[in-house]
């Protein structure tokens, strides 16, 4: 699917002509105004929007007015144009968040260069005698581990899980075991973090005597549980899609459960249960409340580098949480850059995830 | 199978390696259950029972664990029990131990040789060597009995002969923390359960195909145990904690409910800490209405914003466009707008609405940032309904001479209502515990002594805009975002009634059975309507 997009772009713009025309043949002008009424008024509403003008409010009312006007005379083909229009608005969404990073962190690009994803030296973050340096390193260092810590626990256990929900528990079991693996999804992040803060953290303080109350290891062991459905879930789905005939013929060759589950069932599902954890990588990579509530906000960096209990506590997302409401200036501009290097390294990983997710479908939904 | 005619011999008669098995599975899950008793803290640790403390008990459970899983590996080895053993444990069985000592041989010689990979490499890979091969050289019914039984013999020997004990602790070279025995000993032995569950099951079923699924099986059921076990302690630890501040002055028949336009008011359920004000001076008991309407306005908003736009994008991508190129293009783009980090979404609000729309925090804002979080789901969701209305409905529509607007509006949504309706409610609530993205474009006072008054701040003007609405504009509490104010930098106004935490609990309840309800229906929803898929 990814590596034709490239291509098809290169199809569908040789294609705009002719759909033009077709569009053309099939649209009488009645329906063309209203279609050309429509979305002028939308990108001039866009347009006034974003240059903050007071004067939005009139072309939103012009599109108000031909949306009203063209209900009446040509529903199904203002129908038509609406659904196409929140189409293009999904996607712009995407589009203007991209945008918007960038250029809100382009003024700390220009003032630090690459050192803002690599300077390792004091000082890292803050205004000094050395000038305003900001350098998320720290900050990445930290992702990276409390990433680590809870993809160590997520992906073993959910995939454990999503083995014992479609291949080895009985039906009743399943069906109380399922919702709440998905209730597990629903505890908001913030009550999660309360329960780290209040007894995990002061669990490892008070007998571990970690240096300072809430550390890497704790914290990802909360964003591991939180990121858990989420493999559970997809991996579950994947196993779910193998055909069933493929388990029975091992099945019906003398094989044993565990044998058809480890031997077929799992490497068909492979790709699709790697799919699962990778977004559940994803998911504990952008998990904020927790780890900001249960973290120190110290930045720097461990040694050695896999010393999980020191007192330095700072992710990306939580740089960007508890700094994010009274930044100004440099500063804000480097937790935007923080968001451009969370957002681009998630979507990687979900883009990795689908292209995986769609090898399994090439490979075993040859009926669909 | 080579074993496949002897399955029907053995299963008849129950065999002595079946009878040593029993007990020590019942041992492990016993012993796995108090490890973690003990590490909760519900078991003291230094607590006696029968003349032992809890600890060495452990010990005493782990030896015999191993002299039962050996006893029955070496006996089945001599021919004395009826098993039906492979010729090797495998290869990945090899690796588990192969690490497992590895790792042992590490911590080992670091704490006691020396901090250099010189030392402490050569002997973790000579052990792993050992590990790997005791584990695959010898038929299986030794490979998988005797590596583990060791394990459990070794470390259960240290416990008994009081080398690891509560008072011992391990203080790593590599780290600031200390790892004392008090609390390291439960959390070994736990593992070492783990083994001992999963030789004891193997021999249970006399090894071969057979003992491989029992021991798989009773590996994963513990872990999947030990995860259900854990989503019942959160609620339980937030239940427990939250109930007494959530029932101050609660009543069954304390309240009022008035009858709207009838001066009537009946006796009615009463719990001040939802339906009260924060901030104020004059309440009895502070509450967490103010939050409670904040998250109600918020979830309202981003529903009326993402839902509109969600259908309908899913409509045209379904009905209208070529499946192919473009479908394709905003199906990775709607997947990765659904797994971006909640905070990002928090940064693009600041930067593109805020001071275009507020100036400032603002529910509004906070509505809209929401509504674009919401909006993945709610089209990926209704996309799958629509795809999965069955043609036939669609043909049907068409053969009457209904138009395809027409059977869109009046067959095709329909249809895919149900399967949208669960997936909003699922988002929904996900979006109502959302707290990330409030922290940068909504949040105002933590305490406030109001709920905010959208409804009745309506104004219009001739000016442009025309209509404004004051309240939309201010920031405002939400139930999230006041349970992070309180854990971070709260100073809980009133400290003679709750404490901070007293307050965080009973906010952390109100938000869990907000979240919780939520899903609770669309679980349920999702559960009616495939019921009646399935007459059909």
């Amino acid at each position: 699917m990814l590596q034709q997009i490239p291509y098809r772009a290169g199809e569908f713009a040789r294609d705009v002509p002719r759909r033009l025309r077709s569009y053309r043949a099939r649209t009488d002008d009645e329906a063309l105004l209203i279609h050309a009424l429509g979305g002028l008024t939308t990108l001039l509403t866009f347009v006034l929007f974003f240059q903050s003008s007071k004067w939005t409010v009139i072309p939103l009312l012009g599109f108000v007015a031909v949306t009203a006007v063209g209900w009446r005379r040509q529903q199904a083909e203002v129908a038509k144009g609406l659904t196409f229009l929140t189409t293009i608005a999904t996607v712009s969404i995407l589009a203007l968040i991209i945008g918007f990073l960038l250029w809100e962190s382009k003024d700390i690009v220009e003032h630090m260069g690459l050192g803002l994803l690599t300077k390792a030296e004091e000082p890292l973050w803050g205004a000094s005698n050395e000038g305003q340096i900001y350098s998320l390193t720290p900050m990445m260092m930290g992702t990276a581990l409390t990433t680590l810590i809870a993809t160590a626990i997520a992906a073993p256990l959910g995939i454990a899980g999503a083995i014992f929900i479609s291949e080895m528990a009985p039906t009743r079991v399943r069906e109380v075991v399922k919702p709440g693996i998905e209730l597990m999804a629903g505890i908001p992040s913030i009550t999660y973090g309360f329960i780290g803060l209040t007894i995990l953290n002061q669990y490892f303080y008070a007998e571990f005597r970690t240096p300072t109350i809430g550390n890497y290891f704790a914290a990802g062991i909360m964003i591991g549980l939180m990121a858990l459905p989420t493999v559970v879930t997809v991996s579950e789905d994947a196993i779910s899609t193998v055909p069933e005939s493929m388990k029975s013929g091992s099945l019906a060759m003398g094989s044993t459960e565990w044998q058809t589950t480890k031997s077929v069932t799992m490497p068909a599902a492979l790709s699709g249960v790697s799919a699962g954890v990778l977004l559940g990588v994803g998911r504990a990579m952008g998990e904020t409340m927790a780890a900001t509530v249960m973290l120190s906000h110290t930045k720097g960096f461990p040694s050695p580098a896999f010393d999980v209990f020191s007192n330095y506590g700072e992710t990306l997302t939580t740089v960007i949480a508890f700094e994010g409401g009274s930044a100004s200036g440099l500063q804000l501009s480097a937790l935007f850059a923080g968001g451009v290097v969370l957002f681009f390294t998630v979507m990687v990983l979900s883009i990795a995830s689908q292209w995986v997710e769609w090898r399994m479908q090439q490979k075993l939904g040859g009926e669909k | 199978m080579s074993n496949a005619t002897e399955t029907e011999l053995r299963a008849g008669h129950s065999t002595l390696g079946r009878q040593v098995a029993l007990p020590v599975l019942g041992l492990a899950f016993l012993t796995f259950l108090a490890t973690w008793a003990t590490t909760f803290q519900w078991i003291d640790e230094t607590r006696t029972v029968l003349g032992m403390t809890v600890l060495t008990l452990f010990g005493v459970a782990l030896l015999l664990m191993a002299a039962g899983v050996a006893g029955i590996g070496v006996l089945s080895r001599f021919g004395f029990l009826d098993t039906t053993p492979s010729p090797t444990a495998g290869l990945p069985v090899g690796i588990v131990f192969g690490t497992l000592w590895a790792f042992i041989g590490m911590a080992v010689s670091l704490q006691y040789i020396g901090n250099t990979i010189v030392y402490w490499g050569p002997i973790a890979f000579v052990l792993g060597a050992v590990g790997l091969l005791t584990a695959t050289l010898p038929r299986e019914d030794i490979g998988s009995t005797v590596p583990s039984a060791v394990l459990l013999a070794v470390l259960g020997g240290l416990i008994v002969a009081g080398v690891l004990d509560a008072t011992w602790v391990y203080e790593a070279e590599w780290t600031g923390a200390i790892f004392p025995g008090s609390e390291l000993i439960p959390l070994l032995v736990s593992v070492a359960t783990l083994l001992g569950v999963w030789s004891a099951g193997k021999a249970k079923e006399g090894f071969g195909a057979q003992g491989r699924e029992v021991g798989a099986f009773y590996i994963i059921g513990t872990v999947v145990f030990s995860m259900l076990s854990v989503l019942a302690l959160l609620i339980w630890f937030i239940v427990k904690n939250g109930l007494d501040t959530f029932l101050t002055g609660a009543s069954l028949t304390g309240g009022h409910l008035n009858v709207p336009f009838a001066s009537i008011s009946f006796p009615f359920i009463e719990v001040p800490f939802v339906t009260n004000v924060t901030g104020s001076l004059f309440v009895e008991t502070p509450g967490v209405m103010p939050a409670v309407v904040g998250t109600l306005w918020l979830v309202f908003g981003a529903v009326l914003f993402a839902v509109p736009l969600g259908v309908g994008a899913a409509v045209f991508l379904t009905e209208y466009a070529d499946q192919g190129r473009f479908t394709q293009v905003v199906e990775v783009a709607t997947n990765g707008l659904w797994s971006t980090p909640s905070i990002v979404f928090g940064l693009f609000g600041l930067a593109f609405l805020v001071p275009r729309i507020s100036g400032g925090n603002s529910i509004f804002v906070g509505q809209l940032v929401l509504g674009f979080m919401l909006l993945p789901l709610v089209l990926i969701t209704s996309w799958e309904s629509i795809k999965a209305v069955p043609d036939e409905y669609r043909d049907a529509s068409a053969a009457l001479g209904v138009s395809k607007w027409q059977t869109i509006r009046s067959v095709v949504i329909p249809a895919a209502m149900p399967g949208t309706i669960t997936g909003v409610i699922l988002g929904v609530g996900r979006i109502a515990g959302e707290t990330a993205p409030l922290l940068l474009v909504f949040g105002g006072a933590p305490y406030p002594s109001k709920s905010p008054n959208v409804v009745g701040q309506f104004s219009f003007s001739t000016e442009p805009p025309f209509i404004t609405n004051q309240a939309l504009l201010e920031p405002a509490s939400a139930l999230p975002y006041q349970l992070y104010a309180t854990i971070t930098a709260g100073v809980f106004p009133r400290p003679e009634i709750y404490s901070n935490q007293e307050f965080g609990w009973g906010t952390a309840l109100v938000l869990l059975l907000v979240v919780l309800g939520l899903y609770a229906i669309g679980v349920a929803s999702r559960l009616y309507f495939r019921r009646k898929l399935h007459y059909e």
